[in-house]
């Protein structure tokens, strides 16, 4: 019996590697390829001869697109809008919902909804784009940052989290003489790391990768660096009245590999480290205290 | 259910209050600029320079550069200052229409833009200054369009209320930029002579597959629309997404002077015929229907998978270069003749241009900066730094040769590539005035030859059929005919080519099901709304 169990246990094993293996390769081969073709020399990409290894190092892509006038200044805005945002965000998101956890807070339930309806219906593109002006946030890196701040998604589950910590503790800080800001900075915040990594993961990807915000709020100097990635990408697919002279001009792959490279790896280097808390936060709810 | 009742009132109050705030900013963007151009002469004297905004379209081959010699020589010579807002192509007519629906924070001018599809009626509803009415601030343009012969051609663009809202770049002759592209070195070897029509260009694709049986000889960069829109009109049509004209399904009788429908004609059916005739016996490339980037096109080509291609001129050296094929050669030729005639892409000698948001017409400098823009870009000593830089610096005159210096002209990458990157000459967006002669210089003599030859062999390039003038209602009927009679002309190409449908077969059955979503109502909204 137990050895027949060992068997199938070895089975499963072998099996769940294998899947996963599968897995590792199905996320990591691309990123291998796109790596290799950034490095690889461009006569042995034209000529069909790099499969998944570089041939005939050149790092010419990477010296041409570090030559491109804006891309290190577009790399810090994007530094500047997530490690600004998310702080911004981090800050809002935890004011806001630690009041709405509090069920017995008179309108709570109502506030709730407004949130809720907000995260189904929203003004459309020109009303956001004529509050947003009329605010005068335009031309101004608020426009990145401010209209950002809370997110419904992220909000609800810190409320969530929030919810679930013993409200015995805040009787107790009550009874030693802090008061409600008093408890949430010396109590509810440090308890809640996890849900905070969590909220703060999802919204410093969310500020790395936004582009189409920067685009229409902000000016050219102002622009992120995804903005700057799409139109290397994507810049020479056109239609209409100028689809003849964008036929015409093509950009290499290794260079758009290289600045895919380049673009995307701080953000997914971020995983490892916050993974710890990423998982404890998905999962807190279940833990018992 | 006092809750939900209150829910019901603020958000009935919210959609009302959304609904008037959209209201009065419309109303303040249609608001007309003064329609007489009064000028004010004070403003000239001033030595101060003149600054302002401006749009520009930026494009990842050729990125902006502030320091570029055109830029700054230009901001020197006209005395303005200018704040130039670079935005990526992919995305600039969001920006652009953002700026004109909003008309907030709208700047100056705008580069690069032409009033086909949704700009027309934003002119028509008073977002873009009409600038046909202050062609006294635009001696300049005046002068080029005379001098090229244009001035029917600029009286195209004008809309249904007779004004026109931009500057459009001038060519005095179109340009054969691109078109079929051979592999010369192959109909040497194989003793071929030079296609002339289609049926000769079957046989050469013949030969080639019968002497490499796994190629597929025929190409086609990008996309089928590129082939689309170079060989259609050999055949008397143009439709597709970038046929001439942007109807998609309609096409234009030449003789006739109206449209026709295209899509479901006798010379369509030819056309995808022939099509079909070659991808059935492998000489198309059955990747074809899918857009095939330049790496992949130029993978396809240099390692000899296939030897034809339609494609543009700039390509070939990078190519030539590239493949380890030894003697690797390649030639564009002339436009195939078809049933309809020998003819390439249609073409109009006026292209995208200069655009002035209504806002700019309250500056109080507003006649300085429009004669600021027309000295610019159309004056004959700027329009030649737009085109050849600074004399001195990027070229010399021998008498009336140019001759570019050393630098350029032994670049690797071309003279033409050259001068766009490094010094912003010859970009679509700042160059508005198109000399064929002067432009062939920065080309090698080939290319010269071949448009010589284009040139003398009359008509081959038509001129872009007539917009039709809509007005905001009509122009909301024809597109919402045009985007299901587009999307099923679409699908049904691709079966046609692919021989997933019969043309013999299912002719009919297409033609019926073009005619049930009304192709010929659309065709009668054209013809019934040209001038």
């Amino acid at each position: 019996m137990r050895k027949f169990k060992t068997t199938s246990d070895i089975v499963l094993d072998i099996i769940i590697y294998i899947v996963m293996i599968f897995v590792l390769l199905v996320c990591l081969v691309p990123f291998i390829y796109m790596f290799s073709i950034s490095i690889s020399d461009p006569k042995a990409i034209i000529n069909n001869q790099v499969s998944l290894f570089p041939i005939g190092i050149n790092m010419e892509a990477y010296r041409q697109i570090f030559q491109y006038p804006n891309f290190f200044h577009a790399y810090r805005n994007t530094i500047f809008y997530t490690v600004v945002g998310t702080s911004i965000a981090l800050v809002m998101t935890t004011l806001f919902a630690y009041p709405l956890s509090k069920s017995y807070l008179r309108g709570q339930k109502f506030a709730m909804k407004l949130v809720i309806i907000s995260m189904f219906f929203s003004g459309g593109l020109i009303p956001n784009y004529l509050l947003i002006s009329s605010l005068h946030l335009t031309g101004t890196v608020w426009a990145m940052l401010i209209p950002f701040a809370i997110n419904q998604f992220n909000l609800i589950i810190l409320v969530n989290f929030f919810k679930s910590l013993p409200e015995e503790l805040e009787e107790a800080a009550l009874i030693d003489g802090l008061d409600y800001f008093g408890i949430l900075i010396k109590v509810i915040v440090p308890l809640s790391t996890p849900a905070l990594a969590t909220v703060g993961l999802y919204v410093a990807v969310f500020f790395w990768n936004d582009w189409f915000n920067g685009l229409i709020y902000l000016s050219t100097d102002q622009y992120p660096v995804m903005l700057f990635l799409r139109n290397i990408v994507n810049g020479t697919t056109m239609v209409g009245d100028a689809a003849g002279s964008a036929d015409k001009s093509t950009i290499a792959i290794s260079i758009k590999s290289a600045v895919i490279i380049t673009s995307t790896l701080p953000i997914i280097i971020l995983y490892p480290f916050l993974q710890k808390y990423f998982v404890k936060g998905l999962t807190v709810g279940s833990v018992k205290g | 259910m006092k809750f939900k009742k209150t829910l019901a009132v603020i958000c009935a109050v919210a959609m009302a209050v959304s609904v008037f705030s959209g209201c009065s900013s419309k109303g303040n963007t249609s608001s007309t600029p003064e329609g007489t151009a009064s000028t004010t002469p004070s403003s000239e004297i001033s030595n101060e320079p003149i600054s302002f905004s401006m749009y520009y379209s930026d494009n990842a081959t050729l990125p902006f550069k502030d320091d570029w010699l055109t830029i700054q020589e230009i901001q020197k010579r006209v005395n303005a200052k200018i704040k130039f807002e670079v935005i990526p192509i992919a995305d600039y007519s969001t920006k652009v229409s953002l700026a004109l629906n909003t008309g907030n924070n709208a700047p100056d001018v705008i580069l690069y833009q032409s009033t086909t599809g949704e700009n027309a009626s934003l002119a028509l509803n008073g977002a873009i200054v009409p600038i046909s009415d202050y062609s006294n601030l635009t001696p300049n343009f005046n002068a080029r369009v005379k001098e090229f012969g244009l001035e029917k051609d600029v009286e195209r663009l004008n809309l249904k209320d007779g004004k026109r809202y931009y500057l459009p770049s001038l060519f005095d002759v179109p340009f054969y930029d691109g078109g079929l592209i051979i592999r010369d070195d192959l109909l040497k070897k194989y003793n071929l002579a030079a296609p002339k029509t289609f049926d000769e260009l079957y046989n050469v694709l013949k030969v080639f597959k019968d002497k490499n049986p796994d190629s597929y000889p025929l190409t086609i960069l990008a996309g089928p629309r590129v082939l689309f829109r170079m060989s259609m009109p050999s055949f008397g049509i143009s439709v597709g997404k970038n046929g001439a004209g942007g109807s998609k399904v309609l096409s234009w009788n030449y003789k006739q002077q109206k449209y026709f429908s295209g899509a479901i004609s006798d010379e369509y059916k030819q056309y995808v015929s022939y099509l079909a005739k070659l991808y059935k016996e492998g000489l198309l490339d059955p990747e074809m229907a899918d857009p095939i980037d330049g790496d992949k096109w130029a993978q396809k080509m240099a390692t000899g998978k296939s030897m034809a291609t339609y494609a543009y001129y700039d390509q070939i050296g990078g190519l030539e270069g590239a493949s380890t094929i030894e003697g690797f050669d390649l030639q564009m030729y002339p436009a195939l003749e078809g049933p309809a005639g020998a003819h390439h892409q249609q073409k109009n000698r006026t292209g995208a241009g200069i655009m002035f948001p209504s806002s700019t017409a309250k500056r109080t400098d507003f006649d300085r900066l429009v004669k600021t823009i027309d000295e610019m870009f159309y004056s004959e000593d700027n329009a030649k730094l737009w085109c050849l830089g600074v004399e001195g610096i990027t070229y010399t005159m021998n008498g009336d040769k140019i001759n570019y210096a050393d630098g350029i002209k032994n670049s690797p990458n071309g003279i033409y590539k050259t001068m766009q990157v490094e010094y912003g000459c010859g970009s679509d967006v700042t160059q508005m005035v198109w000399i064929n002669k002067r432009e062939m210089t920065k080309y090698d003599e080939n290319y010269a030859r071949i448009n010589a030859e284009v040139e003398a062999m009359g008509d081959v390039i038509q001129s872009i059929p007539p917009m039709p003038l809509f007005d905001d209602m009509t122009a909301e009927e024809a597109s919402t005919l045009q985007t299901p009679l587009a999307d099923k002309f679409e699908i049904w190409i691709d079966a046609f080519i692919t021989g997933k449908k019969s043309i013999e077969k299912d002719w009919d059955a297409y033609v019926k099901e073009m005619k049930d979503l009304d192709i010929e109502k659309f065709c009668e909204l054209y013809n019934d709304n040209l001038k």
